[in-house]
């Protein structure tokens, strides 16, 4: 049978506030097995804040430094600076910030950042909401989505920004988007990421047990069917320009992954139907970007 | 090295001597001078610094936490809008008692728009727990930046050195330069407390909840009541060292006056001509020009106000609905004291509007004559 | 582990919020409401074995390259895995949930692989040491004799078995040809069975040569001697020249005995006896046809069987019952019926009903009649009672009469060699309880495999060793995202042309590379494999690997109960329950 490749350090640690079966936490453990403990982590304001502990302790056993909340960009930039500075070149600087904290308040930051090519790994650990201030939409929630700040008599209008466009056109040297269901793929790519120089992102998919209503044992299997119903396909981008799909070959119509999310239990078929247009043309616009 | 230099200039000097290793900001009129002059210094090499162009001046503080919780010494400068942008950022520097210095340049806040002089930005931000310095010229604004590395490093409080807008940042005077020898032994290295370490991982700026916040804020509240002493111990050493030294507030005028004029900025240097003059006309007064705004240099002022038993204040600057900033400040400084002169608060200058002898003989007279002042806000050459 | 910090004051506490300390003493075991935990459970196919093998445990160990492992585990229950390997009616694999996913896994072939490598191992195979007092006389040698005699011995039995034909072995000798079970295979498994201490001596037919009085020595006895009486028809002629019995021809055969047959055969019956003849008599250059007088679907013969038999040129005839054996001429003339199916009968298949006038005649030079077996009566003791054909027992295989026990085709219907093996064992288990006193209902009790009626008698022997939940897992408790859709291997056959040329074996088993790629596509039901899916996707890293090879511990310190190691368990290896507070 064949093993798992998976390093076996925890560098995320237990006795953390996640909520049981945090997706996040899925994600931050296997990226720090990847990132591995020469690493600083700036947590732009997010569940992050508050899932790794009070003061006086921290869950986490590499540095981490808690920044403002549009601030993730900025702050890690001056964090690589003065690594540099003192000579430490070894130490991977890293952002992990929520689609809050990229999307929408981060995104000046990231921008200046990614324009500057600044030498850190971004990763956007994508929950579709503000997750910790009690589930408002972002720009990165999905259309038709239910949120406590798009009710189920108004749920959110527009659909998610393609926040791998943007990075992408910003021409970083690596962009790519992993979830949790794929522990191989996104180790790869966190290891790939690390050993590329200059601004590097990752946007991971994260399903939130409370914020998407859904049973916490669900959560590998909704990341899996994310990519599946290619919602949230795996793919990467080099130099903004030179595309690499990593085709998920168990496709499944949109309505598989909505059907298991409380958030979408209001969904009426036109808007089912118009999510399945919706993710069908960006899949094709995904693969002729890829064919150039 | 004696030079003719603006005050944007003497800034970049000052910054240069003090070994700075990291740089971020975002250029507004009127400092951009300072950060096109140090990008210049950069480029040709002498200065081995880092230069992070960020695209915001919130960005520009977040990079400086950011570079020094890295451990290294930083420094940035702004003004008006961009301090206010800044703002949140300024909180957290001194919250996490980073040790960074800034320079602002004095500008009117926006509408309507106004480039010229104007304390409303740096005042604004009085209670962000940052150290503030007030310059009246360039000399003074590059010995301050020194001075500002020492306190700073020591205090683990970040410092914010003021100068006029227009009237320091671009106006040349002559400017004694030291040279990097004379400022190593004075400036050590910065050693940071708590370094990022990879060996010794640790986490920065965690939540703390209401049974622990309440003590964080009372060490900084602590760290602040240090910074009288050791802003002397540090200015007695400038002086003995460079012969030149500032004190919290400096005197000037009649030694024992019935009316003293208070002053900050270079409105203090127009003020020296005025009450000379009128010192020579037979008048009681005298001025204090208050170069450290914050903390507040109670103990000092009630020192050199005693006997006083009118006091006069030029704030170039309105907190609506209270009046001068340092007016109020000194009010309440003056609270609990045995002796409380009366305090005179006038308003003049805002946007650039120049503070002439006239209006500051007027503010004297003024003040001079009436008993008690007849309004809250006295609002000095008000076309009204 | 760090302990809680506790700060006077101000004074004691750092300028900044920076950690002191990690979130080990903080046990989020406490937020649980429910509680995962592992928890073996029984596979399909173990839970419909009627031999009682565990076959996610071999598989298993063929996944890992442990051969000899897979093997001595299979020996744990089963002495006879080449043979099972080759003739089982594998329900195993209808009952494989991978079927209900892609196509159920060729179990038999993994266990006949299994098998062959061992043979290759040339192992010695040791008498079994500390032989008690007690001696136990099994009558027959088939494969319930042989399989209650194997775990006997091993159970420290002083064990004798009787056989009334001259070569031991039962309907695995004489009924089943070589094609499908080659005689060395036969041999070498009887041979591993003797090497352990079994004693058997052949040539003493039951009620002739040996009388129960004979038998007083012996502590407890076994009767095994199976079905090999041939059902009559019950219709004219069947007594008649060129007309034989089934069962008889295939002995003569496969003892090596000469034949006379005609060219043209018609045998009557639709079992593997009829099906065993017909690829037989093809065998020695004949023509054959089946006449059986339901349809398809009821045929009870292996679907295998009946391929196989029609690509080797025997001709079927369905709902043809012949009702009268004549002679005309050299040849016999069947008289036929046609029949259609009407109301079901007792075995649940529809009766065959003839159709008035629709006779009809057939002419074959020779007729044989395989239509079914029955149990020959006449020598046993007088207090077992027969009812409908079989000899009534308790679920343990104890008689009315103290101290003799039946099993095998004996005492039940479902006529085949595994439940044959383990009716054997069962009883096996049943005389060791009755020989010391213990109570044998409540021991098979407790090693049930799921409901039953097979039993695990490792599980009897070694009771704290490998667990099992009894709850059979269904395909809908596996998480089958983890599983690559894949067709199952086909063992090959010999080309049709060669292979009816003799008896040679017709089936090859797998190569290693196959075995390891078939063994590769089992789910492991309710078994853990060490996939680590759990370990993965743990967002608490509460799930703990152990020194042990595929185990793993829930850390309860810090499991905070959010169920994904439950759902994303391929194989439904763990469980969940409410958590008690």
């Amino acid at each position: 049978m064949k093993k798992r490749e998976i390093p076996l350090s925890e560098n995320l640690g237990h006795g953390h506030l996640a909520c049981a079966g945090c997706g996040a936490a899925v994600s931050m453990r296997l990226t720090l097995k990847a990132l591995g403990e020469k690493t600083v982590m700036v947590f732009p304001a997010s569940c992050w804040s508050i899932i790794p502990g009070s003061w006086p302790y921290s869950s986490f056993r590499i540095p981490v430094v808690h920044a403002g909340f549009a601030t993730g960009g900025a702050t890690a930039s001056g964090v690589r600076a003065a690594l540099d500075i003192r000579g430490d070149h070894e130490a991977v600087v890293a952002v992990w910030a929520g689609d809050g904290g990229t999307f929408d308040i981060g995104l000046q930051a990231l921008s200046g950042a990614a324009e500057r090519n600044e030498d850190f790994i971004y990763i956007c650990n994508d929950n579709e909401g503000y997750m910790n201030t009690g589930t408002q939409r972002s720009s990165a929630t999905p259309m038709f989505a239910w949120t406590t700040t798009t009710p189920v008599t108004k749920p959110k209008e527009n659909p998610k920004k393609d926040i791998m466009a943007i990075m992408a056109d910003h021409r970083i040297p690596y962009a790519a988007t992993a979830t949790i269901a794929y522990p191989e793929d996104l180790l790869r790519k966190m290891e790939k990421a690390k050993r590329i120089r200059g601004t590097r992102f990752i946007h991971l998919l994260s399903p939130c047990s409370p914020g998407w209503r859904i049973p916490s044992e669900l959560t590998i299997k909704i990341s899996r069917l994310a990519v599946r119903s290619r919602i949230f396909p795996l793919y990467e981008i080099e130099n903004g320009r030179s595309y690499n799909i990593q085709e998920e070959p168990h496709t499944v119509p949109v309505k598989e992954y909505l059907k298991l999310q409380g958030r979408f239990s209001h969904l009426t078929d036109q808007e089912i139907e118009r999510i399945q247009e919706m993710a069908d043309e960006e899949w094709e616009h995904l693969l002729r970007k890829a064919r150039c | 090295m004696k030079k003719v230099i603006t005050g944007n200039q003497a800034v970049a000097y000052g910054v240069i001597l003090s070994r700075v290793d990291v740089i971020s900001a975002y250029p507004i009129t009127p400092q951009t001078t300072i950060v096109e002059e140090l990008s210049e210094l950069i480029a040709s090499g002498r200065l081995n610094t880092r230069f992070l162009k960020v695209e915001s001046e919130h960005s520009a503080m977040a990079a400086l936490i950011g570079a020094s919780t890295g451990g290294v010494r930083c420094f940035t400068a702004t003004s008006s809008h961009g301090l206010a942008y800044m703002h949140e950022m300024l909180h957290w520097a001194s919250g996490a008692r980073l040790p960074i210095v800034m320079v602002n340049v004095n500008r009117a806040i926006a509408p309507p728009w106004n480039i010229w002089s104007d304390q409303s930005d740096s005042l604004s931000q009085r209670d962000t727990g940052w150290i503030q310095f007030y310059c009246e010229n360039n000399q003074e604004v590059l010995d301050t930046i020194l001075q500002a590395y020492r306190i700073a490093e020591s205090i683990k409080l970040p410092v914010m050195v003021v100068l006029d807008a227009y009237v320091l940042s671009h106006t040349s005077e002559p400017v004694e330069i030291p040279t990097m020898e004379e400022v190593d032994p004075f400036i050590p290295p910065y050693c940071p407390e708590y370094p990022i370490d990879t060996q010794e991982p640790m986490a920065f700026s965690m939540i703390a909840t209401p049974e622990h916040f309440l003590e964080f804020r009372y060490k900084i509240q602590k760290a602040m009541e240090q910074v009288p002493e050791i802003a002397k111990k540090v200015d007695d050493e400038f002086r003995s060292r460079f012969g030149r030294g500032y004190g919290a507030i400096e005197r000037h005028g009649k030694e024992e006056a019935e009316v003293i004029l208070m002053t900050s900025g270079t409105v203090t240097s127009t003020s020296r001509i005025v009450i000379r003059k009128l010192v020579g006309e037979g008048y009681s007064i005298a001025g204090i020009k208050i170069k450290r705004f914050r903390p507040f240099p109670s103990e000092e002022i009630y020192e050199a106000i005693k006997g006083a038993k009118k006091l006069a204040v030029i704030d170039r600057n309105l907190s609506a609905g209270v009046g001068g900033i340092f007016a109020q400040e000194l009010r309440a400084s003056l609270y609990s004291r045995e002796e409380r002169p009366q305090v005179f608060g006038f308003i003049s200058g805002l946007g650039g509007r120049d503070i002439t002898p006239e209006l500051i003989e007027e503010a004297i007279q003024y003040t001079v004559e009436h008993p008690r002042p007849e309004e809250e806000i006295l609002w000095l050459g008000l076309k009204k | 582990m760090t302990k809680q910090f506790v700060f006077k004051g101000a004074s004691e506490m750092p300028m900044i919020s920076i950690s002191l300390g990690h979130m080990d003493w903080n046990k989020t075991g406490t937020w649980r409401t429910q509680r995962p935990f592992y928890e073996d459970k029984t596979p399909p196919c173990s839970a419909a074995c009627p031999v009682g093998n565990d076959i996610v445990a071999f598989i298993q160990k063929i996944t890992q390259g442990d051969f000899e492992g897979a093997w001595n585990l299979i020996k744990e229950e089963n002495p006879y895995p080449g043979i099972c390997g080759r003739v089982c009616f594998h329900p195993c694999e209808s009952k494989c949930n991978r079927r209900d996913y892609d196509e159920p896994i060729v179990i038999h072939a993994l266990e006949r692989f299994v098998s062959d490598f061992a043979s290759n191992l040339n192992k010695k195979i040791e008498k079994v040491p500390g032989v008690r007092k007690e001696k136990i006389a099994i009558i027959g040698s088939g494969p319930a004799g042989m399989s209650c005699a194997y775990h006997l011995v091993k159970l420290h039995y002083d064990v004798t078995v009787f056989e009334s034909s001259s070569l031991a072995g039962g309907m695995l000798r004489i009924g089943i040809p070589s094609y499908r079970l080659p005689k060395n295979v036969l041999d070498r498994e009887i041979s591993n069975i003797v090497a352990l201490g079994v004693e058997i001596r052949t040539g003493i037919p039951f009620g002739e040569n040996l009388k129960l009085d004979s038998l007083k020595d012996y502590q407890a006895i076994f009767i095994a001697t199976g079905t090999h009486r041939s059902r009559g028809l019950h219709i004219p002629g069947e007594k008649g020249k060129s007309v034989f019995n089934g069962l008889d021809l295939l002995r003569k055969i496969n003892l090596g005995n000469k034949v006379k047959l005609g060219d043209k055969i018609a045998i009557i019956g639709g079992g593997n006896t009829a099906l065993d003849v017909a690829r037989s008599v093809i065998r020695l250059g004949k023509k054959a046809t089946i006449l059986y007088r339901r349809s398809k679907e009821e045929m009870p013969a292996f679907e295998d069987e009946i391929v196989e038999a029609i690509e080797e040129g025997v001709k079927i005839r369905y709902l043809v019952n012949p009702i009268r054996i004549q002679q005309k001429d050299s040849l016999k003339r069947l008289e036929c019926m046609r029949m259609e199916l009407g109301e079901k009968d007792e075995s649940g298949r529809r009766r065959p009903v003839p159709i008035p006038n629709s006779n009809f005649f057939i002419e074959e030079d020779s007729v044989i009649i395989a239509a079914g077996e029955e149990i020959e009566v006449s020598f046993l003791p007088k207090g077992m009672e027969e009812r409908e054909g079989i000899v009534l027992t308790q679920r343990d295989g104890s008689t009315g009469i103290k101290g003799i026990f039946a099993g095998g085709d004996l005492v039940s219907n479902q006529r085949t060699v595994a439940h044959a093996i383990g009716s054997g064992k069962k009883t096996a288990l049943a005389i060791d309880c009755y020989l010391k006193g213990k109570d044998s209902e409540e021991a098979i009790r407790q090693i049930l495999i799921g409901e039953g009626p097979s039993i695990s008698i490792f599980r009897h022997l070694y009771p704290d060793e490998r667990p099992r939940n009894p709850h059979v897992v269904t395909f809908e408790e596996l998480n089958t995202d983890y599983f690559e859709p894949s067709k199952r291997r086909r063992e090959s056959k010999g080309l049709v042309k060669k292979r009816i040329k003799g008896f040679g074996e017709v089936t090859s088993g797998f190569t290693e590379s196959i075995t390891l790629e078939e063994a590769e596509r089992c789910f492991s039901c309710g078994t853990c494999n060490g996939c680590e899916n759990c370990y993965v996707f743990c967002p608490d890293a509460s799930i703990i690997k152990t020194e042990e090879i595929l185990s793993h511990q829930v850390d309860y310190d810090f499991c905070k109960g959010c169920g994904i190691c439950f759902s994303e368990c391929p194989r439904g290896a763990i469980s969940l329950k409410e958590e008690a507070r």
